[in-house]
């Protein structure tokens, strides 16, 4: 089983001065997934990514990769990184660039090459390859770094909020490009917190606030878990006489009441059957009854709470 | 190995492609035939002597002597206008408005008094040339000597024997014999070799400083990092930068050996072929080279990873600016004693300062130019730079390696010492 396990974390944790970035983090990606690592800002993610990386060290706890402790320099060959905050060499030119990036993870000048004139390619940015990078559009520089992490076929991709700053076309090629490696049996793992994103393309999520894990695991089974039971509700005419139903705590515990439609989360042990008996023993016209998956969107505002998700909202007021 | 020879050759290749590199080393060979040929070409042009008045008031045969002397040298054309006491002020008044409407340079006033106090004034528009009121003092002390002789009564033709002009051949003496250069000579190239080392040491540690400087703003360095040890990476960019001061390096010697060789071409090309004999060309031994080399690399090497630290503590341009200071002023120091050092090569001073690392990769290399330097001194000056250029780069390597991945506040002296120490 360990042998499927691309990335553990075990106990992992590290201060700065005065602060705790990540706490007793432990998690597990498995071969061939596409995990996303999801939190607030501040909540230790690029940390996290960075302790992998082996670019610092974890105080406590170990990261194990590819089934051993020696570290990400010592499997670099096998892991593409795409750090946070985006920069390439300016004056440069983009194939030359890309060379480059190849080389220093070991892969021949005349491959690397011809494979970053293939992804060029691929990318739509062909007839960018001898203009330097300085020229390019933001967006497009970001595609570069993107294609850079990728020449070397690695086996692992951690990708650090790739999505940020990306227009919604340029998003979907990149969406797209991640789909298609993890087809091709190469791990991801991103940092987002973009939850509409991470909900299409992930199948494993860990989600982390404030430095500690608040939850993990496969998607299916976290949605099972921790989001509890959810239906779709629609009336015929007004919601009147079930106006009661929904505001009983026993039944409902929280409801998103639109008046002639509503999404009620179940409270524990309540089966939907039950709720539907009581709403057509109530003598209310139904049009629609539905049970619904609760979003990680959902899940996450949940989790997190909106406490916690507090300093990601004064962060984007002063962004 | 592999990881560190693609940061060499990005080093290089980005740096030798730019047009800085180009025009840099065109420019170079350009700057020393101008240096070279400018002033033959000047001396054999500036042919206008300056017009001076002599004003005599009752100095008797003085006035006279004055201009004969003053006009016996190519730059004056002097001539005696008479005035008398009442009459004086007039005179200096309309020589003076001669000399701001440039029809004259400059006017002397000699009286009945000079010959006893000694003082000759002078006005002119030229007092700020070093070389004319040089020779124009020159003039007035052997005119005032030969009259003073001559009014004592000894014979005017004795004193113009006494006063034949000598003239100092200088050649330098090394352990080989009478080498056959010229004072001038060595002193110039014991001035150029230092310049040119300064020079190319502060311009290529700095260009390390800004890579290191780049690759942390743009965070490449964290994917870089991420795949070879950070000791590769700043001693890939050392090496890939110090190839391109070898290089040029390289092409100036070249540039420097055929225009001494074509020499005779050279100056014909620019009409002054007369000169070219006169022209000294200090002998640039194997040995001078060997020295300046091996300053060169060690004296960088030992700058570039104090500068790479600095570009790994700070995040701006503008913070680089500051940090770098106490670096520089470590080779500053070094310009500073130029003159002192050539004065004096062998003495206290320079053989201390050819000893102290910081100092040595410039102020060697000028001692072994302007003088001989015992064997011993010389071995144990390269010893001393070796064995600190060592430290230092290991020092440089573990500061580096923190100070690259970190961000936020400039870490003071005491952070840094914590850094290298950091496991």
């Amino acid at each position: 089983m360990t042998n499927d396990l691309i990335v553990t974390l075990n106990g992992v944790t590290k201060r700065f001065a005065g602060h705790v970035a990540v706490a007793n983090l432990s998690l597990a990606v498995p071969g061939g997934a596409v995990y996303g690592l999801l939190g607030p800002n501040g909540a230790g993610k690029t940390t996290t990514i960075r302790m992998i990386m082996n670019i610092i060290v974890p105080d406590e706890g170990a990261v194990i990769l590819f089934g051993d402790d020696l570290g990400g320099r010592h499997h670099s060959a096998s892991i593409g990184y795409l750090p946070e905050e985006r920069g390439l060499y300016k004056k440069m030119k983009v194939r030359d660039t890309l060379v480059f990036l190849a080389e220093a993870k070991g892969v021949g000048r005349a491959l690397a090459a011809r494979k970053a004139d293939q992804w060029l390619d691929r990318l739509g940015l062909a007839e960018w390859r001898l203009r330097k990078v300085e020229e390019l559009s933001r967006g497009m520089q970001q595609k570069v770094q993107f294609i850079g992490t990728m020449l070397h076929e690695p086996k692992l991709l951690i990708l650090d909020e790739p999505f940020s700053g990306l227009d919604p076309i340029n998003a979907q090629v990149l969406k797209d490009t991640i789909v298609e490696l993890s087809r091709t049996g190469t791990t991801v793992i991103f940092s987002t917190h973009q939850m509409d994103v991470a909900e299409k393309i992930c199948d494993h999520v860990c989600i982390i606030a404030r430095g500690r894990k608040v939850l993990d695991g496969a998607v299916s089974e976290v949605k099972r878990v921790h989001g509890g039971t959810h239906v779709a509700v629609a009336f015929e005419g007004d919601s009147e006489r079930a106006e009661s139903l929904i505001g009983d705590r026993a039944l409902v515990a929280k409801a998103d009441d639109y008046g002639v439609y509503a999404e009620l989360a179940l409270s524990d042990g309540v089966e939907p059957q039950q709720l539907l008996e009581r709403l057509v023993a109530s003598g209310a016209r139904l049009r629609r009854f539905e049970r619904i998956e609760p979003s990680l969107h959902r899940i996450f505002l949940d989790k997190v709470g909106e406490h916690q998700a507090e300093p990601e909202r004064r962060e984007a007021l002063r962004a | 190995m592999r990881k560190a020879w693609a940061v060499i050759r990005r080093e290089f290749l980005e740096r030798v492609r730019t047009k800085w590199f180009l025009i840099s080393t065109i420019l170079g060979p350009v700057f020393m035939i101008a240096l070279t040929v400018l002033p033959s070409l000047l001396a054999a042009r500036s042919g206008r002597a300056s017009d001076v008045v002599v004003l005599d008031e009752g100095s008797g045969a003085l006035a006279e002597r004055l201009a004969t002397q003053l006009s016996r040298g190519n730059r004056f054309r002097a001539r005696v206008v008479p005035t008398t006491a009442g009459g004086r002020a007039a005179a200096v008044d309309s020589l003076t408005a001669e000399v701001q409407a440039r029809r004259l340079d400059g006017f002397l006033a000699v009286s009945g008094a000079t010959l006893e106090a000694g003082i000759v004034e002078y006005r002119g528009r030229n007092v700020a040339s070093i070389r004319d009121m040089a020779l124009l003092e020159d003039g007035v002390r052997q005119a005032l000597l030969v009259e003073r002789l001559t009014r004592r009564g000894i014979d005017p033709a004795l004193v113009q024997e006494a006063q034949a002009r000598i003239d100092l051949r200088t050649s330098r003496v090394t352990r080989r014999g009478a080498t056959g250069e010229t004072g001038v000579a060595t002193f110039a190239l014991a001035y150029v070799v230092g310049f040119v080392l300064y020079m190319a040491i502060i311009l290529y540690s700095v260009n390390v400083m800004r890579s290191v400087l780049e690759e942390k703003q743009t965070r490449i360095v964290e994917v870089l990092v991420s795949s070879m040890r950070p000791f590769q990476l700043m001693l890939g960019k050392v090496i890939g930068v110090g190839s391109v001061g070898l290089l040029q390096f390289g092409i100036w010697a070249a540039a420097a050996y055929a225009m001494i060789h074509y020499r005779g071409a050279l100056f014909s090309l620019f009409g002054a072929s007369a000169a070219a004999g006169r022209v000294q060309f200090p002998a640039v031994g194997a040995a001078m080279l060997l020295v300046s080399i091996g300053y060169f690399l060690f004296g960088y090497l030992l700058y570039s990873a104090m500068f790479a630290v600095v570009g790994a503590s700070v995040n701006t341009d503008s913070e680089a600016q500051q940090a770098q200071l106490p670096v520089m002023m470590l080779l500053i120091a070094s310009i500073i004693m130029f003159p002192a050092i050539l004065n004096e090569p062998g003495g206290q001073l320079s053989v201390s300062m050819s000893l102290i690392p910081f100092s040595a990769p410039i102020i060697m290399p000028i001692r072994f130019a302007a003088a001989e330097v015992p064997a011993r001194e010389l071995a144990a000056s390269f010893a001393i730079l070796a064995a600190t250029t060592v430290v230092v780069v290991w020092l440089s390597a573990r500061i580096y390696r923190v100070g690259i991945l970190m961000y936020g506040k400039r870490p003071n002296l005491r952070e840094l010492v914590r850094w290298a120490r950091q496991s």
